[in-house]
């Protein structure tokens, strides 16, 4: 019996086939339904109430928590330094990581899982460790200024600790394996014998990866974009250890709004960075419909 | 003639750019690892290069501090309560998804995705505000407990079994549970016999996973964790904005050890690169 007739029976077996079902996903979806929807109306609801000093909390419903951020230059500022880094770790990631994922993909030894795992690590460890790892190469006396002290390069330890240099550079290491991996799964899906053709045809390697390989993977490119981006925006313990207490990203300013107990506005803040992150998903997911459609 | 020579010297040219690069984005990705390992072996308090000499003292350390054996020990448990459950409620939901065509699937799929996409903050805000309202309306004390921090850690996990068992039932060939079928197996032992059997290797990887994004998650536990009770990245993450040593390096290296051991020993099972 084919796979369609299969799956055709099993829809004829009916009610007691549905009840089957639901029993199946009903666990898992009260769950995540209870965990994430319910939670997210809370907040929503929260960010509509009013703060008062000494009082916390007050029921209201006023917009007053978001107007409060987009007037204020202060929440602005952070806002602007958010896209920005992000962005800016996103295009680098998709710079460095595309060769990487290119050999990744086209790997056939047996290190290649090796290879894999080498770049599936960093991503579990934790971000705090890895921080601490770039802590140790940027500090006064850490690897980067020794290394060029003695070479003669500066005379003075270069201040990397505690700037929007320290955090990029950390972010980055953090979203690159995420990069690495979305392209690397879609460049193996891009047949090698068009690669093949395109350089039998003349295409030096240039042309080849704009005029072949760039148009063919770019589902993943934008997968792998949006992804890094939105994790950029996220970032939360990378700016607090790298950026030091000065340095104001989004997420580290959601839970110091949380931590001054000021639930309404760190609610409001909350609500932006994951409609801004949603909005980005929603866009990317329609635009490769779009180009994708036939 | 020339046209080919230059046209190789190119190709040549552009796969010594490609490896350079990879290479060096390797080495990046890797720089933060490298560097947190080699301080944890230095025998003065401060991280100053070059090393004044090497010890493993800080590790014999490790056991004295409170904090992190109890944040280690904390750790340990939220990620085996919290993959555990994963796994009960996230298999049988795989099953379903890959099995059964109904109005509706895809959007319970994505919804079960759904804590992937959301940020680990706003998710822990949001969390944070659930057991405060929870609490005030039954008087069930789960703020800052053990239950509230395994009910946000198993949320975090679901996707991960979704996503991986529902790729390993797609890859497997239902003519053998046919075949069960007709030789008489009831539903209950074909899945016994036959079809777990075959998707355990998506199930060993959904419960490595499940483990480390449990065990390495930082952002929900911040809002979810009671006084005096700290995870083990918690700990780590409020020793760093302190100082940085040797002891909190040891401490790293027992963590990557850790992870690198459970995806070692993931890996005889079904092989990382096929399901990343």
């Amino acid at each position: 019996m084919t796979q369609a007739a299969t799956a055709a029976r099993i829809d004829d077996e009916g009610g007691g086939s549905r009840l089957s079902a639901a029993t199946l996903i009903g666990p898992a979806t009260i769950v995540v339904a209870a965990g994430i929807i319910i939670p997210m109306a809370i907040l929503f609801r929260y960010s509509l109430n009013q703060f008062k000093p000494g009082l916390m909390m007050v029921e209201a419903l006023t917009l007053e928590n978001y107007i409060k951020f987009f007037s204020d230059p202060y929440y602005l500022t952070i806002f602007s330094t958010t896209i920005r880094v992000a962005l800016t770790c996103t295009i680098i990631c998709l710079i460095l990581g595309f060769p990487l994922a290119y050999k990744l993909a086209r790997t056939e030894t047996r290190f290649k899982n090796l290879l894999i795992m080498l770049v599936v690590l960093p991503l579990f460890v934790g971000n705090a460790v890895r921080a601490a790892g770039w802590m140790t190469v940027f500090g006064n006396k850490g690897f980067l200024n020794t290394t060029l002290i003695s070479f003669g390069f500066i005379d003075e330890p270069l201040e990397i600790m505690f700037t929007e240099t320290a955090v990029i550079v950390g972010i980055i290491a953090v979203n690159l394996p995420f990069m690495v991996l979305t392209l690397q799964s879609v460049i193996e899906g891009v047949d090698r014998a068009v690669e093949e053709a395109a350089f039998s045809l003349g295409a030096g390697p240039w042309s080849m990866f704009w005029r072949v390989l760039w148009p063919l993977a770019l589902p993943g490119i934008i997968a792998g974009t949006i992804l890094t981006f939105i994790l950029g925006m996220n970032a939360y313990a990378t700016p607090v250890l790298l950026g030091g207490p000065k340095f104001k990203m989004m997420a580290p300013l959601v839970f110091g709004q949380f931590q001054l107990n000021n639930w309404p506005f760190g609610a409001a803040v909350a609500f932006l960075l994951m409609l801004t992150t949603l909005i980005l998903t929603v866009a990317a997911n329609l635009l490769m419909q779009r180009r994708y459609r036939r | 003639m020339n046209l080919g020579r230059a046209i190789l010297d190119k190709r040549r040219l552009g796969r010594y750019l490609l490896n350079g690069v990879a290479g060096f984005t390797l080495l990046y990705i890797l720089t933060p690892l490298i560097f947190v390992t080699w301080l944890s072996f230095f025998s003065q308090t401060i991280p100053s290069f070059p090393p004044e000499g090497y010890s493993l003292k800080w590790y014999a350390a490790i056991i004295e501090n409170d904090r992190f054996v109890s944040g280690f020990i904390l750790s340990l448990q939220l990620a085996l309560i919290s993959s555990t459950i994963g796994l009960i409620v996230g298999v049988p939901a795989a099953l379903c998804i890959a099995r059964y065509r109904f109005r509706g699937r895809e959007a319970l799929n994505n919804l079960l995705l759904l804590p992937l996409v959301i940020p680990g903050i706003v998710l822990g805000i949001a969390l944070y505000v659930f057991h405060v309202e929870t609490e005030i309306n039954t008087g069930l004390p789960i703020l800052g407990s053990l239950l509230g921090l395994v009910s946000g850690h198993v949320l975090i996990v679901i996707p991960w079994t979704v996503r991986l068992v529902t790729a390993s039932l797609a890859g497997f060939n239902r003519t053998l549970e046919e075949a069960a079928q007709n030789l008489g197996a009831d539903r209950w032992t074909t899945f016994r016999r036959i079809t777990l059997p075959g998707i355990l290797p998506g199930i060993v990887a959904a419960a490595m996973f499940s483990f480390v994004s449990s065990f390495g998650n930082l952002e929900l536990s911040l809002f979810l964790v009671g006084p005096g009770r700290t995870t083990l990245p918690i700990a780590i993450l409020q020793y760093l904005e302190w100082k940085i040593d040797p002891t909190i390096a040891a401490v790293s290296v027992v963590q990557i050890g850790l992870i690198a051991a459970a995806m070692l020993i993931t890996d005889r099972y079904v092989k990382i690169a096929r399901v990343v």
